[in-house]
């Protein structure tokens, strides 16, 4: 497999950032495109009951996770960031193990990893990170919040009550919006009345800003002015990423049912991660040394997770009742007891 | 070198059948891992399914057109390495049981 | 111990009626064609068909007025049906997924379930909310949770569950053309299996029950994926010279206490299966119904095997969360000694 090569490059892109930081993300956006490449032949396979591929938001993905602050900052994802969680060293395996339907939430530890888990209600989300962002704020502590959600979800009240929250409470926190065209079969304009989810933030008394998804630059100066200002104490803002579901909504969905094939092709031919070569080409960040080895490494740290969490050993049915609690009710600790006699019979 | 079998995975929340639209490998052929086997018609979607496996295409076990129940044999191959097949493949089994019970005396 | 395995056996050959998926499906085109009020609405039901294929066809065939698209709102999509309902309409809308009608609880408990009494009776609320639910099919986190007891405890709602095809069918007629709020909750897990039986019109009243398998030594209850469980372990039972009965509750809401008591007064031991989790679970409602009816002609403490009092689990632990054969079996060997 190797990496997509655009048709019409879009070499342009509408910030600055460092040669290394340009090849660093290229490596994560390439990785997290061979993942999710192993990712659906493992549902195809049987080995995952079902995955959603990120397909196509590679640079809105990794963009923003690399604005954030790692030893301060808290992302908290929907169940399509595995690549804000590729790009925030989480434990891959962990990670996917939601996937595999080993635990519902992920397999790592998220609040060490200081990203959540993995979060299957639309929308709810949304407000955890203006709590979050507020409890920095009150304990005078630098950390910022980012929430990542769906063009569908902004729909949600509970999306609609957090940007409010937020703005009331001044909160530290970037609502970064990945608006990728559609929420399951249900396009923009069905969904977003207005036609802008960036517009609301003018409702909420916040900054509210559009950028090109599928431009990692773009994204992350966005997102880092964004913390930057939620850090100095100016309060949340509104960030639309404008990008493409390039696959189907799950590997459980056909958008042949509800979809122009066409319009998919223009979105290939807008392929973050083809665009994101063509501006190292063209600059002379890199040369073909450095591509062949990006695709190299990518591809060696997939099969690595690909493998773990195919081999990974499921939890044990006590982790069923060990979790439900801190403190236990004597009722529960008895209908373990009862499992587990049953299980020894 | 040892034969593995593949069994036809439930493709999507709960499905129990699919239909064999297209072969895309010949008995005899050489798979590489990844690569498309054969094409499914599920209730909701046609899926391209990729080998689990790197070896040599055995035996398919449906013809084109026919139906399989989840958990039915699909394709087997003669594999590299055992590993490669891994994961459960639901509904196969029969479900089993362990308790016998003693009838009421009447 | 030797991993149990609740998978459902394969069907030797596979009925050719109708699934359950497509006897919905036929029943909200009924209802569509001879009732012009009724309203099929709900996230992705329309182009789509639902993401079970339960509404295909239909936006096709009865236009996009009829039946829609929503945005991705379930508190809204709720309200959205309680405003249609006092304006003359007999909505039909659809929650994507069981553990997605929590966002829409506070207008299915304040609004939908109380506005005919509210309003002394006189606005209308014909709705049937249609939720896909309980578990089994190793689906993601809210996609296996079963809230039949949260909804049977909210005055002004009623609440069944069908087991097979034909019944889905004749349950479908029966909730939409009542004239209160139903909560009909689809199990996913039977969704593609056939039945043989003939679609046809319901001629029992809301809240019967059904014997879907007679027997003499005990009674087994349940409700939606859980009957074709208890019809396994009837069939293991026989091999051991045990005649269980089997009941369909169906209606979770009027729940048919005449029946259960007609059915436990013949076999004198009952046993009441359910998914949810124990504590507060219907099972405790069967269970404390049948007690007041037939105290004097029980053998036994009447039995609930149910989910645990844990959250719904993922792929692996789902088949040690829900009720095993032996669990049920277990169960019925206590209802035989006692
Ligand atoms: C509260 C809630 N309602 C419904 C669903 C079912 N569902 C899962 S994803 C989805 C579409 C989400 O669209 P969007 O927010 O745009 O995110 P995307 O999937 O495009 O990343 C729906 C309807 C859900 N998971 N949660
Ligand atoms: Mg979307």
């Amino acid at each position: 497999m190797s990496a997509p090569r655009p048709a019409d490059p879009h070499p342009e892109t509408t910030g600055t950032a460092s040669p290394a930081l340009l090849r660093d993300f290229y490596r994560t956006m390439l990785t997290a495109r061979l993942l999710d490449e192993e990712a659906v032949a493992l549902q195809r396979q049987g080995v995952f009951p079902a995955y959603v591929s990120l397909r196509g938001q590679e640079a809105a993905q990794v963009g923003s996770a690399a604005a954030l602050d790692r030893d301060h900052d808290f992302a908290f994802p929907t169940y399509r960031e595995m690549a804000v969680a590729l790009a925030l060293d989480v434990d891959m395996v962990g990670y996917l193990a939601s996937h595999r339907a080993l635990w519902h939430g992920g397999l790592y530890d998220p609040m060490r990893s200081r990203f959540a888990p993995i979060n299957a209600v639309v929308g709810g989300p949304v407000p955890h990170a203006v709590g979050w962002a507020l409890g920095e704020r009150l304990r005078g502590d630098p950390g910022c919040a980012i929430a990542y959600f769906g063009d569908g979800a902004s729909s949600e009240g509970d999306v609609h009550e957090a940007m409010n929250f937020a703005a009331v409470f001044a909160a530290p926190v970037v609502f970064f919006c990945q608006n990728n065209q559609w929420a399951l079969s249900v396009p923009n304009d069905r969904q977003v009345a207005g036609g802008s989810i960036a517009a609301r933030a003018a409702g909420y008394g916040m900054p509210g800003v559009t950028v090109d998804g599928n431009d990692v630059v773009a994204v992350h100066a966005a997102v880092r002015e964004a913390l930057e200002r939620a850090r100095s104490g100016a309060g949340p803002s509104v960030i639309e990423a404008r990008t493409y579901r390039l696959g189907p909504h799950s590997t459980s969905d056909d958008p042949g049912r509800y979809r122009d094939p066409d319009e998919e092709r223009r979105w290939r031919e807008r392929d973050p991660i083809a665009r994101l070569r063509a501006v190292l080409e063209r600059d002379g960040h890199a040369d073909t040394a450095f591509f062949e080895e990006a695709e190299r490494e990518a591809g060696e740290q997939a099969i690595r997770i690909r493998d773990g969490v195919s081999s990974a050993p499921p939890p044990g049915g006590e982790e069923m009742f060990t979790h439900v609690y801190r403190e236990p009710t004597e009722a529960l600790r008895a209908q373990q007891r009862a499992w587990r006699e049953e299980a020894e019979l | 070198m040892a034969e593995q079998t593949f069994a036809l995975p439930d493709l999507g929340e709960g499905l129990v059948e699919a239909t064999v639209l297209e072969w895309l490998v010949r008995p005899g052929e050489r798979v590489e891992r990844n690569q498309p086997l054969v094409e499914l018609e599920t209730t909701k979607s046609a899926v391209e399914i990729p080998s689990p496996c790197s070896g040599t295409v055995v035996r398919l076990h449906a013809s084109e057109e026919e139906t399989l129940r989840v958990g039915a044999a699909l394709v087997t191959f003669e594999v590299d390495s055992a590993a490669g097949i891994v994961g459960t493949v639901p509904g196969g089994e029969r479900p089993t049981r362990r308790v016998r019970l003693r009838p009421p005396a009447e | 111990m030797t991993e149990l395995s609740i998978a459902e056996e394969p069907v030797p050959a596979p009925a050719r009626g109708p699934s359950m998926q497509q006897a919905i499906n036929l029943a909200l085109e009924k209802v569509l064609e001879e009732d012009p009020t009724t309203l099929v609405f709900g996230e992705d039901v329309g182009r789509l068909g639902g993401v079970f294929r339960v509404t295909d066809g239909l936006q096709r065939r009865f236009g996009a007025e009829r039946v829609f698209d929503t945005p991705l709102a379930e508190s809204g999509i709720v309200g959205l049906a309680v405003g249609l309902a006092m304006n003359g309409w007999r909505p039909i809308p659809e929650l994507q997924f069981d553990g997605f009608a929590y966002p829409a609880l506070d207008q299915i408990v304040n609004q939908m379930a109380r506005m005919h009494y509210r309003s002394r009776g006189t606005a209308p609320m014909p709705i049937t909310l249609r939720l896909p639910s309980f578990g089994g099919i190793q689906a993601p986190e809210h996609h296996g949770e079963s809230l039949e007891a949260l909804f049977a405890h909210v005055p002004g709602l009623k609440v069944c569950a069908p087991s097979d095809p034909a019944d889905a069918y004749r349950l479908l007629l029966q909730s939409v053309r009542a004239d209160d709020p139903v909560i009909y909750m689809e199990p996913k897990a039977r969704y593609w299996d056939r039945g043989p039986a003939e679609l046809a019109e319901p001629t029992e009243p809301i809240g019967s029950s059904r014997v879907v398998r007679p027997g003499r030594h005990a009674t087994l209850v349940a409700w939606g994926a859980m009957v074709h469980r208890c019809l396994q372990v009837a069939d293991l039972a026989a091999e051991d010279g045990v005649d269980l009965e089997v009941v369909d509750l169906r209606w979770l809401k009027p729940i048919d206490a005449d029946g259960l008591a007609a059915s436990v007064a013949r076999t004198r031991r009952a046993v009441v299966v359910h998914e949810a989790p124990l504590t507060a679970g219907l099972g405790a409602e069967v269970a404390a119904l049948i007690t007041e009816r037939t105290f004097g002609d029980l053998l036994a403490p009447v039995q609930r095997v149910t989910g645990f009092d844990v959250p719904y689990p993922a792929g692996p632990l789902e088949p040690q969360y829900l009720p095993t054969l032996d669990r049920v079996l277990l169960a019925v060997q206590r209802t035989l000694e006692a």
